[in-house]
């Protein structure tokens, strides 16, 4: 009776947590211990190793939530509604701990705590638009409405990004000429290599978590639901008697 | 569920392991001194990292050749730095860095050989831990809740065929 | 039921109940001088700082305001069970959305007018020869506020905690569309000539499109029963 996605997720999500696990143990190695400071930025670069995977995974993790949507309301399957939820979940987590550790890194950069920068401005507009789907989620009380007007929602949300996105970037070039370009670093193959095993156990980690959350909601509402038809069960077998 | 605590276990040994190289690194190349423990004379090792402050209207010296002179001021005392290097770049008065040298205690001076940015390693412990750790705590978690809802599930039998039910409350 | 005429006959609806109860402009006019008035008493307003922020402060008291009226636009709905006719009724739910829409803008945009002349006078504004473009940066911004704000409004209107939840939803995404009203009235308070800030005009007519045309699409999930 358990449904064939969720089967295939128990099969396959001990690897890729192995494999995500591994990845990200190598990429922190490399990130802390193995590679060298940048030239101009001196250690602090180190952060770039885990604030560029942490907000590249968060995108695709709204890419997911866009994909997921789209196919929910072409489908409706419950299941698929129940891997956007966590999606976006997740995706919310991500892009709050990118904000952090974007803010984090930009202080003894360019010190400040925050600038408004075309991306980090979108990027937070990104956040609000996961945290308002979330509280629509949780203010829903018809399972099946919640579904749809999230997905909607999401939908419109990731058409809006790029228009957000443009609109700021114009805003900052009249206003902020001197512009604090790319962050300055330069880089070298040595700093290339724990950037990308931290991104690769990044995206690894991410489809792990997607994996368990979505299961963690299915079932949830699996349980939620049996309890109540047992119930009601009860219920018609004592009417009998 | 065992064998959440096992993985995770194994995990933060992993990280635990990875953390200590991190610190060995750290004192290796990162960990510097005060000028006033400099000038107090609690110096460790003939290599010193003394992290200070150009003082104002000390610079001195010709920047090309890599041969400068400098005050570098801490909270309470300064001392003079003299490096002879490859020449420094982004070298000016009021700024914060790491002289890496010998401090001679007969001439009371600094000679220097390299001048480094200061590490901040705090905002990257600080970055690293808020990037990790609740994102760690998120998954452990969840992991266990799905663990819990499994086991509820098996024990409350709710994959039994319903067909089974009917024939049975009859 | 024909398309056109749906529309037309949902507009006329809102126009006529609200002609005969005028609950939604009066408080959306009340609740903007409000606005208005608490926004002059935080800013020292001498002449030449005042120019900068006008135009943020317009927008601002044009958008909560028209989040009022947003709100109005389906809560008004839920009396008689208004809304589970519109929701079972034949006609296309995408025509339901233009008609709501129009009301929608045409009541945003009489309080903008009735309001407009109040920031003239209140911060000496000097703005008789850009008229026509104010009043085309309005029509332009409010209907990309309007676009998604219909949208949401339907979606929120049955769910708990709706009225916090329309601004929640509406504002992040409606960030492109007070960017650049509140750049292009900047420029045409400003006198600038209209190539130095008709980009935003683009931009405002070019999210109008894309919202008007996606929320149409959408609407019918969005009213299903």
């Amino acid at each position: 009776m358990i449904n064939a996605m969720i089967k295939w997720m128990q099969r396959y999500e001990g690897w890729v947590g192995a494999g995500g696990a591994l990845c990200l143990l190598a990429g922190l190695y490399l990130s802390l211990v193995a590679s060298p400071p940048d030239y101009y930025q001196g250690e602090v670069v180190r952060i770039m190793y885990i604030h560029v995977p942490l907000v590249q995974t968060a995108m695709l993790a709204y890419s997911v939530l866009f994909a997921g949507s789209l196919w929910y309301l072409w489908k409706r399957d419950p299941i698929v509604d129940n891997l956007c939820h966590a999606a976006a979940g997740i995706s919310a987590f991500l892009t709050a701990a990118g904000l952090i550790t974007g803010s984090i890194w930009a202080k003894p950069t360019w010190n400040t705590w925050w600038t408004w920068d075309a991306r980090l401005v979108s990027f937070a507009v990104m956040f609000l638009i996961l945290v308002g789907y979330l509280m629509l989620r949780t203010f829903v009380d018809d399972p099946e409405r919640e579904a749809r007007y999230a997905a909607v929602l999401a939908i419109v949300g990731f058409v809006d990004l790029p228009i957000v996105h443009f609109s700021v970037e114009w805003w900052r070039t009249l206003h902020q000429p001197l512009s604090i370009s790319m962050r300055g670093v330069a880089l070298s193959g040595e700093m290339l290599r724990p950037l990308i095993v931290m991104s690769i156990g990044f995206s690894a980690l991410f489809v792990y978590l997607l994996m368990v959350r979505t299961q963690m909601l299915y079932l949830t509402r699996l349980l939620h639901a049996k309890k109540g038809r047992l119930l009601s069960h009860a219920h018609l077998s004592d009417l009998d008697t | 569920m065992s064998r959440l605590y096992l993985r995770w276990g194994l995990l933060i040994s992993a990280v635990g392991v990875i953390a200590w190289l991190a610190a060995g690194y750290y004192t290796r190349h990162l960990v510097s001194v005060t000028p006033e423990a400099v000038v107090n004379g609690q110096l460790t090792g003939d290599l010193v990292r003394v992290q200070g402050m150009v003082e104002a209207g000390t610079l001195a010296g010709d920047v090309e050749s890599g041969r400068v002179r400098f005050m570098l001021g801490g909270e309470d005392e300064a001392i003079p730095v003299r490096y002879d290097g490859p020449p420094p770049e982004n070298l000016r008065e009021l700024k914060t860095l790491v002289a890496i040298g010998r401090w001679e205690a007969a001439d009371r001076v600094f000679l220097a050989h390299d001048l480094a940015l200061v590490s901040n390693y705090g905002f990257v412990m600080g970055a690293y831990a808020i990037g990790l750790i609740p994102l760690g705590l998120f998954l452990f978690a969840m992991e266990r809740r799905v663990g819990l809802l499994y086991r509820e599930i098996k024990q409350s039998k709710l994959y039994e065929p319903e067909a089974d039910q009917d024939v049975d409350a009859r | 039921m024909p398309f056109f005429r749906v529309i037309r006959w949902v507009a006329w609806k809102d126009l006529i109940s609200e002609i005969r109860s005028r609950e939604t402009i009066s408080s959306m006019f009340f609740f903007a001088l409000i606005v208005i008035l608490v926004f002059s008493f935080s800013f020292s307003m001498d002449q030449s700082e005042t120019r900068e922020l006008i135009a943020g402060i317009i927008w601002v008291a044009f958008a909560f305001t028209g989040i009022i009226g947003l709100g109005k636009s389906f809560s008004a709905e839920l009396q008689n069970d208004c809304l589970e006719h519109l929701q079972i009724s034949p006609a296309s739910k995408g025509a339901i959305y233009l008609g709501k829409l129009a009301a929608n803008l045409l009541f945003m945009l009489i309080v903008e007018i009735i309001l407009f002349p109040m920031f003239v006078i209140f911060f000496n504004l000097d703005v008789v020869e850009q008229l026509p473009v104010l009043l085309l940066i309005f029509a332009l911004a409010t209907l990309g506020l309007s676009t998604v704000g219909t949208l949401f409004s339907a979606m929120t209107v049955q769910i708990r905690a709706r009225e916090v939840m329309l601004p929640i939803l509406l504002l992040p995404l409606a960030v492109p569309v007070m960017i650049a009203a509140v750049e292009a009235t900047r420029g045409a308070l400003n006198g600038s000539p209209i190539a130095m800030y008709g980009n935003w005009l683009q931009l405002l007519a070019v999210f109008d499109v894309v919202f008007t045309v996606m929320s149409f699409w959408v609407f019918e999930w969005i009213l299903d029963s």
